[in-house]
């Protein structure tokens, strides 16, 4: 007579085999803050910052730099650096820019907390390939905005200027060109901070002086915004300058952020609009950015807010290409961040996609009309950006 | 062509069916899913698990009466969450997964004639065939109004409003690896009915070994899936359905 088998001779084999298979799965890595490395040697330098960037960096998505073969590369390279020898730091600074000098995110600088490179300069990629670049050109002089455009162009106005505790000077003009064609130059974005102080001030003066033309004027034949030369700022001055101008949302584009610790981990797109503030006005009338290499971040994203409006327009050259917001790293998961070594890595928080689906960091955002820097007309007290702007008008 | 597969599939399953050994049912269920991850250093976010539902169909082919080969080729919600708290409570997100799953088990059964207990055990293969992504996050381009001065926040969303969303996820092929392989345990009751009928009821648990992402970077985390079912089915023995009890 045949014995049956019982169920255990199968079930045993069985469980062994699934207890080995459950060893397959990888261990979870341990991801540090790169605040909490201790930079007592180059090894522990150059992992802090690694890590930060593996993790907090968010144009992963389209940057071309190759991080995998960054770290293979230069990991060997710290390793035989001392933390305490001036000349091996001054080395670290070399690679520390050759490692990021394709990064695309062009907001991108690197500030040391070492004593011996207190006298070199941040590590900056976007201005170290503008200045490679054969079309390179300084910006247009401060002194042109606040004394030859008011000088040559405009039929009354005011300016001013001022300065800040943080040690920043802003600067501001606005007039009117042939009468009725409204003019504004500032050089920074800190308009609302500056117009909400309880007392006046220079650029307040100027910005009550274009919001009173702005609202009371109905003769306008155009408006013209210009942010050459400006480095950017608050975000919050893009409502508070152009939700005077819409009486409608506005939306120009898309940003996203990191939410994971994956390169390639992020939040879906969410809009990027202009929100009407009180009191706003519809213009009508062409409204003509005047913008040049050197406007970057809420320079450009200013441009392109107007750029949507039916009557928006765009003149001079390709701007910087630094167009994702920044804030601190805990609030979108992302972006800036420091390391014992260094003070600062000052990256975006967000990407920005414009309203056309283009990610324009790293490239600029394009003009309408292109009207190239010339110096030769500058020195003459010409201004062939601004004449384009007003025949745009015309 | 995908007539022609379905008709030899349909004709297959009742060849099969003729023999008294096979038997074929629906089941579904309940699903909790975890992913096996850590959120580093992010600030104040976690990784939660999420729940889902299983549907399907059962093929059991009885090799012995103790003894069966189980297949249950099922359509499976594997979600979690990813949610942030203290100052940014609000802000989360629902990773909503489907996946075609085929678990192949050996089905050991014990007990009576009609009350029996049953253990499952083996692997299963799943392609991830859809996501959908839900949450609210705050939109830098949303400020609020001012706040006073002599006046205290609560959460984020008192500075950048809420930006929802209810979307389809777009897969990402440099990062996504949407086949999952891995393995699968259960066990439950099961009731004969009318002897053509049997019931059950199961708990089961998946164990996921494959990474949901390619390996992409140094460093990288894995996110492995992690799933309870709790689920209750119903197998027809068709030769005995249509033929009787008469082998």
């Amino acid at each position: 007579m045949k014995m049956k088998k019982s169920p255990v001779i199968y079930l045993l084999p069985l469980l062994l085999m699934l207890m080995m298979t459950a060893a397959c799965r990888k261990d979870l890595p341990q991801l540090n803050d790169p605040r909490d490395y201790v930079s007592a040697n180059f090894n522990e330098v150059f992992d802090a910052f690694w890590t930060g960037m593996n993790n907090n960096y968010v144009f992963w998505n389209i940057d071309t730099v190759n991080w995998d073969q960054v770290y293979r590369t230069y990991k060997p390279l710290f390793a035989k650096l001392n933390v305490n020898d001036s000349n091996d730091v001054r080395k670290a600074y070399t690679y520390f820019k050759q490692m990021t000098a394709g990064l695309v995110d062009s907001h991108y600088d690197i500030s040391f907390a070492d004593t011996w490179l207190a006298d070199s300069a941040s590590v900056n990629p976007a201005f170290q390939r503008k200045i490679a670049n054969p079309d390179f050109h300084p910006p247009i002089s401060i002194f042109h905005f606040y004394d030859t455009i008011p000088r040559h162009y405009l039929s009354a106005g005011v300016r001013g200027f001022t300065n800040t505790p943080d040690k920043k000077q802003y600067v501001a003009v606005s007039g009117t060109i042939n009468q009725n064609i409204l003019y504004l130059f500032f050089s920074g974005f800190n308009l609302k901070t500056l117009f909400n102080t309880d007392t006046m001030n220079g650029v307040k003066r100027v910005e009550q002086y274009f919001f009173d033309n702005l609202a009371q004027r109905t003769d306008l034949k155009g408006v013209i915004i210009d942010v050459r030369g400006n480095g950017g700022g608050d975000l919050a001055d893009l409502n508070f300058l152009l939700g005077k101008m819409t009486t409608r949302q506005l939306q120009f584009g898309y940003t996203r952020s990191k939410q994971g610790n994956g390169r390639l981990d992020y939040s879906p797109w969410a809009p990027a609009y202009v929100t009407p503030q009180p009191g706003a006005k519809a213009v009508t009338v062409p409204i003509v950015m005047l913008a040049d290499a050197w406007s970057v971040s809420m320079a450009e994203m200013t441009t392109m807010a107007v750029k949507t409006m039916p009557n928006g327009h765009f003149v001079g050259e390709r701007t910087w290409g630094a167009n994702g917001p920044l804030t601190g790293n805990k609030f979108y998961n992302g972006g800036q961040f420091s390391t014992g070594w260094l003070n600062l890595v000052y990256t975006s928080s967000l990407m920005f996609k414009y309203k056309d689906g283009t990610i324009y960091e790293g490239v600029g955002f394009p003009p309408d009309i292109t009207v190239p820097y010339n110096p030769a007309a500058l020195k003459m007290g010409r201004d062939l950006q601004l004449e384009a702007a007003l025949n745009l008008i015309h | 062509m995908k007539k022609h597969f379905l008709l030899f599939t349909i004709i297959s399953l009742l060849t099969l069916s003729v023999r008294a050994q096979f038997e074929i049912g629906v089941s579904g269920g309940y699903v909790n899913n975890y992913v096996h991850t850590n959120a580093g250093y992010r600030a104040f976010t976690q990784y939660r698990q999420y729940s889902g539902f299983v549907a399907g169909l059962v093929l059991q082919y009885h090799v012995n009466d103790w003894l069966a080969v189980q297949a249950d080729p099922s359509y499976i919600r594997k979600s979690y969450e990813l949610r942030r708290d203290h100052f940014f409570d609000g802000i989360y997100q629902y990773n909503l997964n489907g996946y075609l799953q085929l678990p192949l088990m050996a089905h050991f059964s014990f007990g009576g004639e009609k009350l029996k207990g049953f253990l499952n055990a083996g692997g299963y293969g799943a392609y991830w065939i859809s996501g959908r992504i839900k949450g609210a996050m705050s939109n830098v381009f949303s400020s609020t109004p001012d706040v006073p001065d002599n006046e205290q926040t609560s959460d984020y969303f008192r500075y950048n409003e809420a930006y929802r969303y209810d979307e389809k996820y777009t897969f990402d092929s440099r990062r996504d690896r949407r086949m999952e392989w891995g393995l699968v345990a259960g066990g439950g009751v099961e009731y004969l009915l009318q002897q053509r009928f049997r019931l059950f009821v199961e708990a089961r648990y998946y164990y996921g070994l494959t990474d949901q992402q390619k390996n992409y970077m140094i460093d990288q985390v894995p996110r492995y899936n992690d799933t309870y079912v709790l689920q209750a089915g119903c197998l027809v023995n068709l030769h005995r359905l249509f033929h009787g009890d008469a082998e």
